[in-house]
């Protein structure tokens, strides 16, 4: 697996090629920003561009996916009959361009949690058959980005294909032979020289400077930042402006919480039962059938979202539950930004730091 | 709940138009007519049986003749569902109920309006007769009219969503409306219609019913910031939802205009600040 | 102890599609008994196809579902001593399945059954102690499975005593097995009601009362409640005041459950999964978890 290079005006003969044989889905122009979506032709793929609403984790884990279908019926003697058969839904050849690597830190919690444990083989059926082309970001999104806190600003490896664009050539580095055979199959790329590799490599040196720092404190830190605050009175301040909307978890790239529900068709007899994305801010999330509700404060389903970003998921999977991609800021209408939670969480603590010390 | 139940359709002050969507329904799911037997449908049929089980109600109760003819569908009926946002929270009749109900009639009518017809505050139909479900929306949604009417069949309580249209929102991928500075009351809005209105890019006006946490506080803050008076934002509010919002106590949305009782207009009206949407005057 | 659930079969449809078999796909189980408890609870045998053993453990649940209604967590009442090629379930009419289980589901039809799921109670740290459990509610199904499988092994623990409470009378689970360890001398049974009506002559007030009537040795005791959320704080306090370590107090965290496998989040406390790392924690490592009680 290595370096290759290939000029901008071979990309649309590499997406269309990759048509024929994949769904190929990436980010195109909508009327309001961009959006991850079926490429019906090579000059809808936008690689360049800022963020979109939704993370690409709608094509890894579907809004609503069915698990299996059902029939009931009556046997001669009366008694109800069941039969089941699972579903594997979108289970095809699948190309994802232009993954920014912020999301790409996603979809390595995504690998973790459906695979380990119970294997979860929805999910692990639809990944197995899908490619990764990553693009390495070069500016950052906006001011709601804070990935360069959260160590997403480089990609890890969970990526087929990895583009850079340098001048007017996209330096791809293949991470997987997989990728690399989906690469040389499909569009003439040759093997980068040296001198691309050295352009390759100013190119991501010059980057860095245009990405800024939003968090006062160091990622390593927010584990135990939010081990400590566990308590804090942000929560409830916090509590009190959210609208409970579920937005922020909705948009989010790490978040894969879902709910399941039976369908059924209007003979009453067959129908199916499908999983549908959730959201541990909606009040009934964590309410249970005889009225106990564990997070009924809005205040607690707010701080529980906050901890499993900062905390949690660090603690059971040993990645980052953040991504920094700043999605959620810009989902939400009552500003509760993640680096404004955590920076308030940090002030707070040297103000009680200096009084403890009469400084 | 019976093999095939006998339904009926009813209709109070209402467009019809939820009554309309079920004939929709009935088109689209054609198996709709092997479930159950519609025993009275005035907008669809001539037929007239009172052998149902279950009455669909829609419309708001808006005379006293009208109290006659709930209790009787209520007695008849195991089971009475409220169609559409008119049976189910007054809807937009009840804007009327923030003046005199004279004032209402002779601003449409002219002077010979006060005694052309009978005419009182509207209501809810939960709030004459006990409902047992409501199926939300102006109109109400032929998807969940459909899964409601087969939770019925299973024996179950049929569920509403209690979280916001936002959610269903963000699933259509929109670009949301309050953030380009459009009014939307998406965040204290039941789902259920899919964000029907937002997604052809107009503002959410809550014909669903708010959630039972509606954040008004903050709602109000994200209008205010689209320049929207305390007035009209409680014009917002109330489009559908005058009743809802008194039962809520919410944020006291109506306390500058007229309280929150339906019979105490004719002192408030004297107080109406000025706006698009104040008392209306006589040309 | 992730391989417990693939060993169930269903031999009406294939489990497996092009290779992939699903972790959601529910067993399809018969009832074959139905015995109403109480108003709200009825217990149900149910049997796997071919007579399979459950292969559970006390304070195990599995989750339970009508295809066309949904599916919810229910602890396994029965013991695996008396767990052969049948097992039972103690269910309450509490929720929206719960109660299509209650109006449809009669001997001869068919549920659907996932699981056994979760830690459970590790009975080899329970040997050679004596045993409190202190269930509330209906805790007791979950607690019957301890219990009678340690009536049925009766010479590997020590001291078996049993401090139920209930609301009222009428709410009070397996009348015919408490009268039949009353008459044991190897089971020390204390049973009290909140409410009680005219024909109560037993203990009243909330299960904390019971406490005092009992004397343990809190050097060789392990403490099991089960019950709802409210009632373990108060618990806890009692059993602490009787000398035993948080270590030696274990406790049933059961939460919305929607998946049964550590997925669907709906279960966590704080970062735990209580459909995986629990329902059963003990006191000790609940303390860790701010979301516990």
């Amino acid at each position: 697996m290595s370096l290759y290079i290939l000029p901008k005006e071979r990309l649309p003969g590499f997406v269309d090629n990759l048509r024929a044989g994949f769904r190929v889905v990436g980010p195109v122009r909508t009327e309001t920003g961009y959006a991850f979506a079926d490429i019906r032709s090579a000059d809808e793929l936008v690689l360049e561009y800022p963020t979109t609403i939704l993370p690409p984790k709608k094509y890894l884990l579907p809004q609503r996916e069915t698990l299996f279908t059902f029939r009931t019926g009556k046997a001669e003697d009366g008694a109800q009959q069941i039969e089941v058969e699972p579903v594997f839904q979108d289970v095809q050849p699948t190309v994802i361009f232009g993954v920014h690597t912020c999301d790409m830190h996603g979809i390595v919690l995504y690998d973790k949690v459906f695979s380990q444990g119970y294997k979860d083989e929805h999910y692990c059926a639809r990944r197995e058959q899908t490619y990764i082309i990553g693009i390495e970001c070069l500016r950052p999104c906006d001011d709601a980005s804070f990935c360069k806190d959260m160590g997403t600003l480089t990609a890890p490896p969970v990526y087929d294909l990895h583009m850079t664009a340098v001048d007017d050539n996209y330096l791809i580095d293949t991470g997987t032979e997989k990728g690399e055979r989906l690469l040389l199959a499909n569009v003439e790329a040759h093997l980068a020289t040296t001198d691309d590799i050295r352009r390759l490599s100013q190119t991501l040196s010059a980057k860095w400077p245009h990405f800024r720092h939003r968090l006062k404190m160091t990622k390593d830190q927010i584990p135990s930042l939010m081990a400590i605050n566990y308590g804090s009175h942000i929560w409830d301040t916090l509590g009190e402006r959210c609208l409970a909307c579920g937005s922020c978890t909705n948009v989010c790239p790490t978040c894969f919480c879902f709910d399941v529900q039976d369908e059924m068709a209007l003979n009453m007899e067959e129908g199916e039962r499908a999983r549908m994305w959730d959201s541990c801010q909606l009040r009934e999330f964590a309410l249970v059938a005889g009225g106990h509700n564990f997070r009924a404060s809005k205040a607690s389903r707010v701080r529980h979202r906050m901890m499993r970003k900062g905390k949690y998921i660090q603690q059971v999977h040993g990645i980052t539950g953040c991504t920094g991609c700043g999605r959620c800021q810009r989902a939400c209408l009552v500003d509760i930004t993640i680096p404004g939670t955590l920076n308030a969480l940090y002030d707070e603590m040297q103000i009680d730091l200096s009084s403890a010390t009469g400084a | 709940m019976l093999a095939k139940p006998k339904i009926a359709f009813f209709d109070f002050t209402s467009c019809e138009g939820c009554q309309l969507t079920v004939i929709d329904a009935l088109q689209t799911h054609l198996g709709l007519l092997d479930l159950v037997e519609i025993v009275q449908f005035r907008e669809a049929m001539s037929e007239k049986g009172d052998d149902y089980q279950i009455a669909f109600i829609e419309g708001s109760c808006t005379r006293e003749s009208d109290e006659q003819r709930l209790r009787a569908i209520r007695q008849q009926a195991m089971i009475v569902v409220a169609l559409g946002a008119c049976a189910h929270l007054g809807g937009v009749n009840a804007m009327k109920n923030r003046w005199p109900i004279e004032d209402v009639q002779t601003y449409v009518y002219g002077q010979a309006g006060r005694n052309l017809y009978e005419s009182y505050p509207a209501r809810p139909i939960s709030e004459v007769i006990e409902v047992d479900y409501a199926i939300p929306g102006c109109p109400i949604d032929r998807e969940e009219f459909v899964r409601i009417v087969q939770r019925l069949l299973q024996g179950r309580k049929p569920k509403l969503p209690d979280y916001p249209l936002c959610v269903e929102c963000k699933l259509a991928e929109n670009a949301c409306l309050n953030k380009l500075g459009k009014p939307c009351l998406g965040p204290i809005t039941r789902a259920g219609c899919h964000a029907i209105c937002p997604s052809h890019g107009d503002g959410c006006e809550g014909c669903r019913g708010f959630i039972s946490e509606a954040n008004f506080t903050y709602m109000r803050e994200i209008l205010r910031g689209h320049g929207l008076s305390d007035v009209e934002i409680d014009a917002q509010f109330t489009m559908f939802n005058y009743y809802q919002l008194a039962a809520m106590g919410a944020d006291a949305p109506l306390s500058q205009i007229n309280g929150n009782g339906h019979r105490r207009h004719a002192a408030d009206a004297e107080v109406l600040p000025a706006s698009t949407f104040a008392a209306p005057k006589e040309a | 102890m992730f391989e417990m659930a693939s060993n169930l079969t269903t031999t009406t449809t294939p489990r497996a599609v092009n290779g992939h078999s699903s972790i959601y796909l529910p067993t399809i189980a018969q009832v074959v008994d139905v015995q109403t408890e109480t108003a709200f609870e009825k217990v149900y045998t149910v049997r796997l196809p071919g007579g399979q053993n459950l292969g559970h453990r006390p304070g195990q649940f599995v989750m339970v579902s009508i295809p066309g209604v949904g599916e919810a967590p229910i602890s396994v009442m029965s013991s695996p001593s008396r767990t052969f090629d049948t097992f039972k379930l103690c269910i309450r009419n509490a929720g929206d399945l719960t109660s299509v289980i209650h109006n449809t589901i009669l001997p001869g039809d068919y549920i659907g059954i996932r699981g056994p799921f979760g830690r459970g109670f590790p009975l080899e740290v329970f040997k050679g102690k004596d045993v409190l459990v202190a269930p509330g509610g209906l805790g007791m199904a979950p607690a019957r499975s301890l219990i009678d499988e340690i009536l049925d092994n009766r010479e590997e623990y020590g001291r078996l005593i049993v401090l139920y409470g209930a609301k009222n009378p009428s709410e009070i689970l397996f009348r015919d097995e408490l009268r039949a360890w009353r008459q044991r001398d190897d089971i020390e049974l204390f049973v009290t009601v909140d409410r009680p009506d005219e024909s109560w002559v037993g203990h009243i007030g909330v299960i904390t009362r019971l406490f005092p009537r009992v004397q343990i040795n809190p050097f060789k005791t392990i403490a099991v409640t089960i019950g709802p959320p409210v009632m373990y704080r108060f618990v806890v306090m009692e059993l602490l005041g009787k000398g035993l370590t948080p270590d030696q107090i274990w406790m049933s965290f059961e939460r919305r459950m929607k998946c049964g496998v550590g997925k669907c989040g709906h279960c966590q406390v704080n970062h735990r999964y209580s459909c995986q790392d629990g329902p059963a924690w003990t006191y000790a490592e609940a303390l860790a978890f701010e979301e516990a009680l």
